[in-house]
């Protein structure tokens, strides 16, 4: 087993007779990693179990080949940004980080080095000093930041990090998690705004009712599903004409003409054998301009997962 | 899968060791409790007493200034030393309870309100650490105003009447160092419990209060109404005064209780609370 990587081993989270997450398998790597789900499907269990708060009822966790039996390794390579603004009362920013810092045990100097880094790093130097009391929710944001990357982990948790941010701040946090994973950290981020999961992450795990449901890259992910029919969108001249050839085939189960009528959406539970057959049809004069899946995102994929009733859009 | 080269390190420098990390809530909390300007004055307020009663221990020995007060030369001022510190370590314990109710509250329940508890246990930080480091606040600003002085001043009874005295007395400087450290945990306790549990710090504060005032209130009820003395099993005020009336050897001290049942209920106390601590202070609450 990889040392460089976080793995549940048929890990399971009971809270007495509620059931947090059951019989989960995973390897993470290192990148970016989402963790998509509904409330109550398991993604904070999870990441409580990966930042040692609570314990597993069965299996074995491992990060980076630590345990969370034994606290003073397993904490110093990771590190938790909660979703609450947890923000002791009267604290400046600098306080916030530093104070945090100094439980892990860095002495007053290396803490203070350590503190004024990391607030540096996401770029709130001029506001540091001021009361956490005054900051906006960007701010608030990135000072959370500071303080759990401040001890530089090698694994970093972030519940709903994007929650609450006007577009301009979730891009540069966003910009920030990119800029932690290219370091080489292993940032978890859980997250409902599912178009941004799409565009930065480098894998996402699926959990539903306390299962995780499917893993990978989102596009590997797709392709395990074979069971669920896949979405293509067509743009052709003659969208009716390709319709009506689509039906012939066993394995289209819909076909239905876009809404700007410049295109045919269809639903197939074989891509391979459309594919082909669409080189066929293509050679008939029918116009195609371009073919791509329209349901290659995380959103899609949950919705085939788990039903349209607990999607998360 | 994405490739990262990893371009950077852990912190690898030296550390604190473990035990040392829970003085760094203590540091913080005595930080914000004396940014209160009313908490700074009655702070200082509660070393007045202290004070007077090492004026009264001087005066005591200085023959000219008791002329000057007017007492007869020989008759001294002070001829009882038990009831003398065991009187200062009752008032000083009043003031200790009126500290605990203002500083308590200020402890765990800001901590639980703001979902703060995730921060302290994702870090190389126990629930025992987190706890001791919040007891610390309250135990140390307990033990400044009652046991310190106490001690201070028989110290200076000490300087003033020589070691022969010391000897002699020693006994009432072990009364005053245990009379306190028992008040000292069951306030602390007390404090951190309903901090813990009461989110809202006016109304923590005033249980803290209540837990004493009330609870003295229907021991005395229940003992009028039944004519047992089974009501001061919930009247911690009484328990400690009979506690310290064996420390003090005090004889004529009617309790009604014996001193072992007296003892046992502080421990059940002390116990309840920290069953009250334990089921709060945890990194999540799991709500059912």
């Amino acid at each position: 087993m990889s040392s460089a990587q976080i793995v549940f081993e048929n890990v399971s989270k009971f809270y007495g007779d509620v059931l947090g997450v059951n019989r989960v398998n995973l390897v993470v790597p290192p990148g970016i990693t989402s963790l998509v789900g509904p409330n109550g499907s398991g993604k904070t269990t999870l990441m409580n179990l990966m930042t040692g708060l609570i314990q597993p009822s069965r299996g074995r966790i491992r990060v980076l080949g630590l345990s969370p039996d034994n606290p003073e390794e397993f904490f110093r390579e990771v590190g938790y940004c909660t979703q609450f603004d947890t923000f002791p009362k009267g604290f400046t920013g600098y306080q916030f980080v530093n104070s945090y810092l100094r439980l892990y045990g860095c002495p007053g100097k290396e803490a203070e080095t350590l503190t004024w880094q990391s607030i540096e790093r996401v770029g709130m130097i001029d506001a540091a000093n001021r009361k956490i009391a005054g900051y906006s929710k960007g701010m608030r944001q990135r000072i959370k930041l500071a303080q759990s990357t401040c001890h530089s982990p090698s694994v970093l948790v972030l519940d709903e990090p994007l929650n609450g941010l006007d577009p301009l701040v979730r891009a540069e946090t966003i910009a920030l998690f990119k800029q932690f994973a290219e370091e080489g950290m292993h940032v978890i981020i859980s997250s409902h705004i599912l178009h941004e999961v799409d565009a930065i992450s480098d894998q996402v795990i699926l959990l539903s009712n306390g299962y995780v449901v499917a893993e990978g890259q989102i596009r590997g992910v797709r392709d395990e599903i074979e069971d669920h029919p896949m979405q293509i969108l067509i743009r052709c001249s003659k969208p009716g004409e390709l319709a009506s050839k689509m039906f012939q085939q066993e394995h289209v189960i819909e076909a239905r003409i876009h809404k700007d009528g410049a295109g045919l959406l269809i639903k197939t539970r074989d891509p391979s054998k459309f594919y082909l057959m669409l080189n066929k049809v293509a050679l008939n004069g029918v116009g195609i301009e371009s073919v791509a899946p329209a349901d290659d995102d995380v959103n899609s994929l949950y919705e085939y997962l788990i039903g349209g009733e607990e999607s998360t859009k | 899968m994405a490739i990262y080269k990893r371009n950077y390190r852990a912190y690898a420098g030296p550390l604190t060791p473990a035990w040392s990390r829970s003085w760094i809530l203590t540091r913080y909390a005595w930080r914000y409790l004396f940014r209160s300007r009313f908490m700074t004055i009655f702070f200082i307020v509660c070393f007045f007493p202290a004070l007077f009663m090492a004026l009264g221990m001087y005066l005591n020995h200085s023959e000219s200034l008791l002329r000057l007060v007017r007492l007869p030369p020989g008759q001294p001022l002070i001829s009882d030393f038990p009831t003398y510190f065991r009187r200062f370590l009752q008032f000083q314990s009043g003031l200790a309870m009126i500290l605990t109710a203002f500083a308590g509250p200020t402890l765990i329940s800001p901590d639980l309100a703001n979902n703060a508890l995730p921060l302290y246990f994702c870090r190389p930080f126990s629930r025992v650490e987190y706890v001791f480091g919040k007891f610390c606040v309250i135990a140390w600003l307990v033990s400044l105003i009652t046991w310190v002085p106490g001690l201070i001043l028989f110290g200076i009874e000490t300087g003033l009447s020589g070691t022969t005295w010391a000897w002699n007395n020693l006994w009432l400087a072990n009364a005053i160092f245990v009379g306190s450290l028992g008040y000292v945990l069951v306030l602390s306790f007390l404090g951190l419990a309903l901090s813990a549990w009461v989110k809202w710090k006016p109304i923590a504060g005033a249980l803290v209060l209540g837990t004493f005032f009330l609870g003295a209130g229907f021991g005395a009820a229940i003992n009028a109404i039944m004519r047992s003395t089974t009501g001061y099993f919930i009247d911690i005020g009484h328990m400690m005064n009979t506690i310290w009336a064996s420390l003090f050897r005090v004889a004529d001290y009617d309790a009604g209780v014996s001193l072992t049942a007296a003892v046992v209920q502080l421990l059940v106390v002390c116990a309840l609370c920290l069953w009250m601590l334990a089921r709060k202070t945890r990194a999540f609450e799991v709500v059912r």
